[in-house]
């Protein structure tokens, strides 16, 4: 394409719109600058009334908070429009009557999960937790009803900018199925913590500030639980702000979204089970602090606003009582000296080995507007540090194990490094390789992006991967495309019988040089690295049978890496061992005759063949049986030995190849006599290429006579064949001289026909 | 006779390996997050945790990045005296000032703590207290080749005095070795002032070995192309009659076969792209 000022301006143009995004707030009409002035105004009254709240006082017109679970419970019809009748706003007791919750919740919360007395907990919990969560009943309770207020709902048409007041219940709205409802009994849950004491005042959420003056008793969270039913059919997720208190080690999270502001309802449900109202105050403290160094109201986005709606109308609201189990074999100080030592190693004493996981000994998920309870059982993960250390160690050894084998490869190229040599591998082998450490480097690469802490050993692995894949791996599959050129539009069988009708094959008369091989083969690796590791990225989000079908299928598949040469070898024919060991010694006895090296030995090391499977197997062997590998991938021993069997069975093959011949599971009737070099010439062919009268030609390499055996004439016979080479195209050459040769190019250096390899 | 050292560092096998190493060391202790192995801090590393190791290991990596550009640099600076000990001794040399820095900096640092109100606490990271020991074999035996002045008419307005800076070829080295010790504060310099004196101490004899000792195992680990010496004298001379000959004699083995001279595999690499 040609660049001219008009493309380029299409171009910036194009960028602009593709790239311009409304920043900010993201308001982009008059109706959603209503939309977002009313949400605005509601938080900004809700926060007002909040203020006027106190341990001994009901919520008021605070969204979500306005029905207790006994008013459902009594008027199951009951409309959760502020003022209800009859409802007591001026008094709140931790029981049914008042609070969201029925009361054997309660009663649950207060004898099972949360546990009294004095411990010592963890201050930072930063982990992420897997274990296992169940049903414990998703009939038994009432649904609270909860309104979504109608401004969050786009506009009807495009003159409209007034959002449209009132509110409507979920019930009005078409049944969603699943998404309201946990159907399954038993499911996995995993939960991220991390700490969300520190926040930032604008949009970009750059310039963070910690707000929290009470760090040392609560703890504001961020938390993410996401469960699903082990099929991974069903999943939910919920993520919202949570309350941590250090001191009794209980965390309270509550979902968010446009029918439950659970902001405000921390205060009240930290303190279930105190009776004097000092965490009251504390807590209401903290969510004042966290309001205003946020800048709550101000920083409401357009964002926001559409996901809170979302999550109101796809999501069951969720609150999470949970427990924490104590650090009691560590003091405070000692936690102190181990959180900094995670935070900023420097080699102090502590034995982080030792460090017990952060542990959920008991948990609750309550639904208030879905009517689900379930239950948390043995959740528990390392500290993310530690975590990230493993991950860190284990990146470390993949690393090595590129550098191995980028070695092995080089070492490899520098065995095969003629055309002659170079033919006998196969393509398809070195391009599966390819492929694989490509997506791995892509892999590797995205997710360093990912996960900050990992930044320097991800971009060294995607590095050391890219460095194999892009340059020796590329590298070494554009010489053997080039140097198996001459077969393009060939059969199997044609090469089989070893090029031998060369007036068969319709040959390109200009064969393309390594410059234009390497251009098509890395434009050809980067569309097939793209679409695979888009596949391998969304294949992470199957769900659980087809994605372990996908893998086993693709690990299987992507180990299947010496099939292709067996096959090449097949091809090519090869003797067996014992036989290129004779030629080898009568090459020794006769010095002036030298086969060049590669015609002796197998084409790929053996020292190549074994450290590669090794290499590829491990990360393999990694996944399916260590079990707590950073994938959390799960075991499965019988898959590995099958693998493991599979990739012995190729290597068994290849040695047998080079012990028995490379054509031995061959029927004899198919293995033709390949191309030789070393024949007798018929007189009058002879005479059409001009010779002179002692039937020798000159070399047109060296410029030298050399004779001919001749078939039909008897004095010619004491030449030896194997002093000169006869090219298919019927061009005589010294041996020593075509074989220097035939390791640059495999064209005849007459008449450029392509050459049959050694 | 010749006056300029060839640029790059082919047979300087020494200076080689230790600019690899200054960059390399300081790489992978991040990668793996172990960069804190080489902080030597008196308190809490030495005192409480009597974490020793860190003493014995601080001068192989330096945690700033600047310093381990710094040190790179000069190292290659140094290999004049590469050239002019021959690698053998100039390894014997660095393990000396390794040694010695170490011992005298420790006992520097304990006798110092032991004094109230006085605390010493950190130490420098990186080869710092080695290169200023070496600093003192570059003054002492490498020969300044040229100088010159540099003139600064009434630099601070019309009333000032002219300024005349005078320069010589080693004035790059002597701000490599400025910057080095002032990067790391007063410990850098402190210290660096330590390790210049036990420089110059090794040189004098008074912390002996110079003439006696040499590395052991010394040409297992040499590379074959390196450069040696029978005697103290003709230093420069041998060292470039040995490397012209190298090198002669490195083409004649590539052309043995009057054939087009093997490839190896960086020109295949890149002949890939240019051909």
């Amino acid at each position: 394409m040609e660049i001219d000022v008009s493309t380029i301006i299409l171009a910036i143009v194009f960028f602009f719109l593709f790239f311009s995004s409304p920043s900010g707030d993201g308001v982009t009409s008059q109706y959603e600058f209503n939309q977002l002035q009313t949400l605005k105004d509601q938080w900004q009254s809700e926060y007002d009334e909040f203020q006027n709240i106190t341990i001994g006082t009901n919520f008021r017109n605070i969204t979500g908070w306005k029905l207790s679970y006994q008013d459902v419970e009594s008027n199951p019809e009951i409309n959760a429009t502020y003022p209800i009748e009859n409802k007591d706003y001026t008094h709140w007791s931790n029981t049914q009557d008042y609070t969201v919750l029925p009361k054997d919740i309660l009663k649950r919360i207060s004898s099972k999960i949360w546990v009294d007395g004095k411990n010592v907990f963890p201050p930072n919990i930063t982990s992420t937790l897997h274990g296992a969560i169940s049903l414990t009943s998703n009939d038994k309770y009432e649904h609270l009803p909860m309104p979504v207020a109608n401004f969050y709902e786009p506009p009807d048409d495009f003159s409209q900018s007034r959002p449209k007041p009132g509110e409507r219940y979920l019930e009005d709205w078409p049944h969603y199925g699943q998404t309201h409802n946990v159907t399954f009994k038993h499911g996995e849950v995993v939960v991220q913590i991390s700490h969300a004491d520190a926040v930032s005042s604008r949009f970009d959420g750059r310039n963070q500030e910690f707000f929290n003056t009470q760090s040392d008793k609560w703890r504001m969270l961020h938390m993410q639980i996401d469960f699903t039913d082990s099929s991974e059919k069903e999943k939910h997720t919920m993520s919202s702000k949570a309350v941590y208190d250090v001191e009794k080690g209980r965390i309270v999270a509550m979902s968010q979204s446009a029918k439950f502001h659970s902001l405000f309802g921390y205060p009240h449900y930290m303190s279930l089970l105190e009776d004097d109202d000092k965490s009251y105050d504390q807590v209401k403290r903290l969510m004042n602090e966290y309001w205003n160094a946020s800048n709550y109201v101000d920083t409401l986005s357009m964002r926001q606003l559409q996901e809170e709606y979302d999550v109101a109308n796809y999501k069951c609201e969720f609150m999470a009582f949970l427990q924490l189990e104590p650090w009691d074999k560590f003091t405070r100080d000692q936690i102190k000296v181990i959180d900094q030592e995670l935070m900023w190693p420097t080699g102090r004493l502590t034995n982080l080995s030792q460090l017990p996981p952060v542990n959920l000994a008991s948990g609750l998920l309550y639904s208030p507007d879905c009517g689900l309870s379930l239950e948390f059982n043995n959740v528990k993960g390392p500290r993310y540090e530690l975590q990230v250390r493993q991950i860190r160690k284990h990146l470390l050894v993949g690393i090595a194990l590129f550098a191995g084998q980028i070695y092995l490869l080089l070492s490899q190229m520098h065995h095969t490094n003629t055309p002659s040599a170079v033919n006998k591998m196969s393509f398809w082998c070195f391009y599966m390789m390819n492929l694989v450490d490509g997506s791995l480097a892509l892999i590797y690469l995205v997710a360093s992006s990912a996960l900050m802490e990992l930044y320097l050993p991800l971009i060294m692995s995607a590095f050391a991967c890219l460095i194999l894949a892009m340059i020796f791996e590329t590298r070494y599959l554009v010489s053997i495309y080039a140097s198996q050129v001459n077969e393009r539009n060939v059969g199997i069988l044609t090469l089989i019988r070893g090029n031998r009708n060369t007036e068969e094959i319709t040959v390109p008369t200009t064969i393309p040089d390594e410059a234009a091989i390497s251009s098509s083969i890395y434009g050809r690796f980067f569309f097939t690295l793209m679409a695979s590791t888009f596949l391998i990225l969304s294949a992470l989000t199957w769900p659980r049978n087809v994605r372990t079908m996908f893998e086993y299928t693709c690990v299987i598949l992507l180990n299947s890496y010496w099939l292709p040469q067996i096959i090449r070898n097949a091809i090519k024919g090869g003797e067996p061992r014992r036989q290129r060991n004779r030629h080898t010694e009568t090459n020794q006895t006769n010095q002036a005759n030298p086969t060049p090296q590669a015609q002796t030995s197998m084409p790929l090391l053996w020292r190549f063949v074994l450290g590669t499977s090794f290499i590829r197997i491990t990360p393999v062997l990694y996944v399916f049986t260590y079990s707590s590998n950073v994938f959390r991938h799960h075991t499965d021993v019988r898959f590995v030995v099958i693998l493991f069997l599979w990739v012995l069975f190729q290597i068994a093959v290849l040695y047998s190849q080079d012990i028995l011949g490379a054509r031995w599971f061959l029927p004899k009737s198919t293995i033709p006599e390949g191309y030789s070099y070393h024949k007798g010439m018929v007189s009058q062919d002879l005479l059409e290429h001009g010779c002179t009268e002692d039937y020798t030609v000159e070399c047109a390499i060296c410029m030298n006579n050399l004779p001919v055996y001749v078939d039909d004439i008897p004095e010619t016979h004491n030449v030896d064949t194997a002093t000169y080479m006869v090219t298919p195209c019927d061009h005589v050459f010294h041996t020593r001289c075509l074989e220097s040769w035939m390791n640059y190019k495999l064209q005849c250096p007459v008449c450029r026909a392509p050459l049959p390899p050694l | 006779m010749c006056s300029e050292t060839p640029p790059g560092l082919w047979n300087f096998p020494i200076s080689k390996t230790l600019m690899i190493a200054t960059i390399a060391i300081p790489l992978v202790a991040s990668v793996a997050d172990l960069k804190y192995w080489f902080l030597v801090e008196y308190q809490p590393f030495i005192k409480e945790y009597k974490q020793y190791y860190r003493l014995v290991i601080f001068q192989l990596g330096a945690i700033n990045e600047s310093d381990a550009a710094l040190l790179a640099l000069l190292w290659y600076k140094f290999r004049h005296l590469e050239r002019l000990f021959g690698s053998r001794k100039y390894l014997s040399i660095i393990c000396l000032c390794w040694v010695y820095t170490t011992v005298l900096l420790v006992a520097a640092n304990v006798a110092i703590n032991i004094i109230p109100f006085v605390e010493w606490n950190r130490f420098p990271t990186g080869a710092l207290p080695i290169v200023l020991a070496l600093f003192h074999f570059y003054k002492e035996y490498t020969p300044q080749l040229y100088e010159f002045d540099m003139v600064l008419t009434r630099p601070f307005g019309s009333h000032s005095k002219q300024l005349k800076w005078k320069f010589n070829n080693q004035f790059v080295l002597n701000a490599f070795i400025t910057l080095l010790l002032i990067n790391q504060g007063l410990p850098g310099i402190g210290c660096g002032f330590l390790s210049w004196l036990t420089g110059v101490l090794v040189d004098k004899g008074l912390f002996p070995g110079l003439a006696s000792f040499r590395v052991p195992l010394h040409s297992r680990f040499m590379l074959p192309g390196f450069p040696r010496r029978n005697n103290d004298q003709n230093v420069s001379l041998r060292a470039s009659n040995n490397e012209n000959s190298m090198g002669g004699s490195d083409e004649t083995e590539a052309t043995d076969n009057g054939d087009e001279p093997a490839r190896p595999l960086g020109v295949q690499f890149l002949d890939t792209f240019r051909r």
